[in-house]
């Protein structure tokens, strides 16, 4: 905590924490780890499916409990590349970041993009999940998607 | 430490954040550490409107709602009366180095002498028999060197022997 | 000038626990909202604005109201916002609710605080809460300063901890009327407290209050609105907030000035000369035993140091003529965005008549306290009928 600009003192904020995931997000994760699919919830009211899966479909306010299986493949709706580098980011740029419609799925699902030249990503692309080897319960089990 | 999975619905996500800050501290502050550094004294405020000696020092007077500037800084004694004392002693993360902050400690409110405001800080006694409320108390110190201008550079309040 | 009568009309509250492992965090919320749209017999629909309130740093999560206000509360396309006071979170939700009513500007708007604790840590993330020069390094969250100060009042009175530990054997006792309370203790005797590990002289574990999980959610309608829903609403009969200085320790504080100062304000508005008379139960924010001693001092119920006569003679016991915290209070839980709220939340109850086992006989007039921050506190004063 020392500061070498004596106007400014560096703090830093370093907090343990422990999220309870709940039963929707643990389904989620488990259907992805051992039976290498991707589970949504659909709503008994619109029929929307939300991808990743959640207790309430927020535009009837009812539970959901009808589990469906959505494809690993969708659309690409929105990418940027991500080129610049702060402390906290995910992974070395240049990475693509996307915003994707699973096939069968109502919701988009915001995940990594593996390209890092913009020139090869477009609106309308399909892209495919590429799930790690060793699965660790964790969304990034999901590791990336990948242009096809 | 492990996650032991005993219980089938123990799902938990974990994981630790460390965010770096950059705070402004404010001309006032600047000054103070400076002040302990070079002179080894302790600088408060003072409010030009109702005179109040605030410490720590600040640039607003809560109840004037008035500005203090460098110039209403003052010296204030680095000696002063315990008000209230404990011994801290239950384990919790320091958020400052995600690590335990180590335990017991005395933990004290003193109000020095002349200021009008309290301060709350570390005593380096860590049995409460020891502590009386009235006893006078006086801030320590660290060599000049090892100071790094931040409220380390007053590791404790240690009592004294009245004389 | 109030526009608007309002009353309280809903009220959902979790079972208080330590740890909710089976529900993330929207989830848990909604238990409570359920509960509280069930209650009023109302559709989520009919609900036109969301006020929302926790502390984010114990969860680390700081935009919750975008899911909390959209996936737990039926918050979609309506105005959703946050309220988040520290301590006095709750009790902040509780009276911006009031506000929002009472200006005539919503209709019905539903209230929820929550707090899932145990994610992140207490006394790191009320750290955290405070300045990072000059009060980050040596502060001990909030049992560091609540120790210093019942060690002035200890000294300055001269009350024995047994006085104190009388204040958690009392109201962990009555949380065994209350089915949602976290820690309920029937049996709960002196020695329990007595005999807990000292954790900051001269606070020991029971002396302090638990870390709870949970949600509490209570909707609010203007007069028009309440009167359909059902013929026993709790009235705001008057709010008060009271804040002090910046830095928690700038004054010595242990007699809890704000509480003083905002008492005044609340008891003139709502016609109350004499607390202990007038007043027919009251929920007190304790966040370790020896406050609840000298708070309701500050509170009027009785004279600087003679808090503790309070309870020996009976009168803020069950059957006294002013019981305190009937719901067990924050001694027996404690989550923290909405344990203030729940002192109003279980206030209304009272006043409702639907307290069943912790139900105090014949309640016209109830007080809700918050407390929290630097030392603020925020009161709520609820009536049986609308005061006019």
């Amino acid at each position: 905590m020392s500061q070498d600009n004596e106007k400014i003192y560096r703090g830093r904020i370093k907090v343990p924490y422990s999220h309870t995931a709940g039963k929707y997000v643990k389904k989620f994760l488990v259907e992805i780890g051992k039976n290498d699919r991707i589970m949504g919830v659909k709503c008994p009211n619109c029929g929307k499916v939300y991808v990743p899966p959640k207790m309430i479909c927020f535009e009837c306010f009812k539970k959901m409990d009808e589990w469906v299986e959505v494809g690993k493949q969708g659309v690409v709706k929105g990418f940027t590349v991500v080129t610049h580098s702060t402390p906290v980011m995910p992974l070395e740029p240049p990475f693509g970041y996307g915003i994707i419609r699973l096939d069968g799925a109502d919701t988009d699902f915001v995940h990594i993009i593996k390209e890092g030249d913009p020139s090869k990503l477009n609106v309308g692309m399909r892209v495919e999940a590429v799930f790690k080897d060793r699965r660790q319960k964790k969304v990034t089990d999901i590791e990336y998607f990948k242009p096809l | 430490m492990a996650k032991k999975k005993h219980k089938k619905k123990a799902f938990e996500i974990r994981w630790k954040t460390d965010l770096p800050y950059k705070y402004s501290m404010g001309k006032l502050s600047v000054k103070f550490f400076k002040v302990l550094k070079e002179e080894r004294k302790l600088l408060g405020s003072k409010c030009p409107k109702c005179g109040k000696v605030h410490f720590p020092p600040r640039a607003v007077c809560a109840e004037c709602l008035v500005l203090m500037t460098l110039d209403d800084m003052v010296e204030v004694p680095s000696v002063g009366t315990l008000v209230g004392f404990t011994v801290v002693n239950y384990p919790f993360v320091d958020p400052q180095t995600g690590g335990m902050r180590p335990f017991p400690y005395g933990y004290g409110l003193f109000q020095l002498d002349g200021v009008d405001t309290y301060t709350m800080h570390f005593i380096n006694e860590k049995e409460v028999k020891n502590m009386q409320i009235g006893q006078r108390v006086s801030a320590v110190f660290k060599d000049k060197d090892e100071m790094e201008g931040n409220l380390g550079d007053i590791p404790y309040f240690e009592i004294i022997e009245e004389e | 000038m109030a526009k608007n009568e309002v009353g309280i009309v809903g009220i959902g509250q979790t079972k208080f626990t330590s740890k909710r492992r089976d529900v993330n965090i929207p989830e848990m919320i909604y238990e409570a909202v359920d509960m509280a749209l069930d209650d009023a017999h109302l559709e989520p629909n009919d609900i036109d604005a969301i006020l929302i309130g926790n502390m984010d740093h114990f969860e680390g999560i700081n935009f919750s109201e975008m899911w909390c206000g959209i996936d737990a509360a039926p918050g979609y396309l309506k105005p959703v916002v946050k309220v988040a006071t520290g301590g006095t979170t709750g009790s902040s939700l509780g009276i911006a609710g009031y506000y929002n009513v009472a200006s005539g500007i919503y209709d019905k708007v539903l209230v929820v605080g929550w707090e899932k604790l145990n994610e992140g840590g207490a006394t790191t993330g009320i750290i955290t809460a405070f300045d990072p020069v000059w009060e980050r390094p040596s502060l001990a969250g909030a049992l560091g300063p609540l120790a210093l100060m019942a060690n002035m009042y200890m000294n300055k009175y001269n009350v024995s901890p047994e006085t104190a530990a009388m204040v958690t054997v009392k109201n962990r006792g009555n949380a065994a009327n209350n089915p949602f309370a976290h820690l309920q203790m029937p049996d709960i005797d002196l020695d329990y407290v007595m005999n807990s590990q000292m954790i900051s002289y001269p606070l020991r574990l029971n002396d302090c209050c638990p870390q709870s999980e949970g949600a509490c959610a209570v909707i609010y309608a203007n007069e028009q609105e309440a009167r359909k829903i059902r013929d026993n609403p709790a009235w705001f009969h008057s709010v008060a907030t009271a804040h002090y200085y910046a830095y928690g320790c700038d004054d010595v504080m242990f007699d809890l000035p704000t509480a003083t100062i905002a008492s005044k304000k609340a008891y003139k508005k709502a016609g109350i000369k004499d607390p202990i008379k007038d007043l027919d139960v009251a929920e007190v924010y304790e966040p370790t035993s020896w406050a609840e001693l000298s708070w309701t001092e500050a509170l009027g119920f009785a004279e600087k140091g003679k808090g503790g006569d309070l309870i020996k003679e009976g009168i803020t016991q069950m059957g006294g003529e002013l019981p305190v915290n009937p719901s067990g209070g924050v001694l027996s839980t404690n989550p923290i965005g909405a344990t203030a709220l729940l002192r109003i939340a279980e206030a209304a109850i009272q006043v409702m008549g639907r307290g069943d086992k912790r139900q105090v006989p014949d309640v016209e007039k109830a007080l809700g306290m918050g407390f929290g921050g630097s030392l603020w506190t925020e009161l709520v004063i609820l009536g049986n009928e609308p005061l006019r």
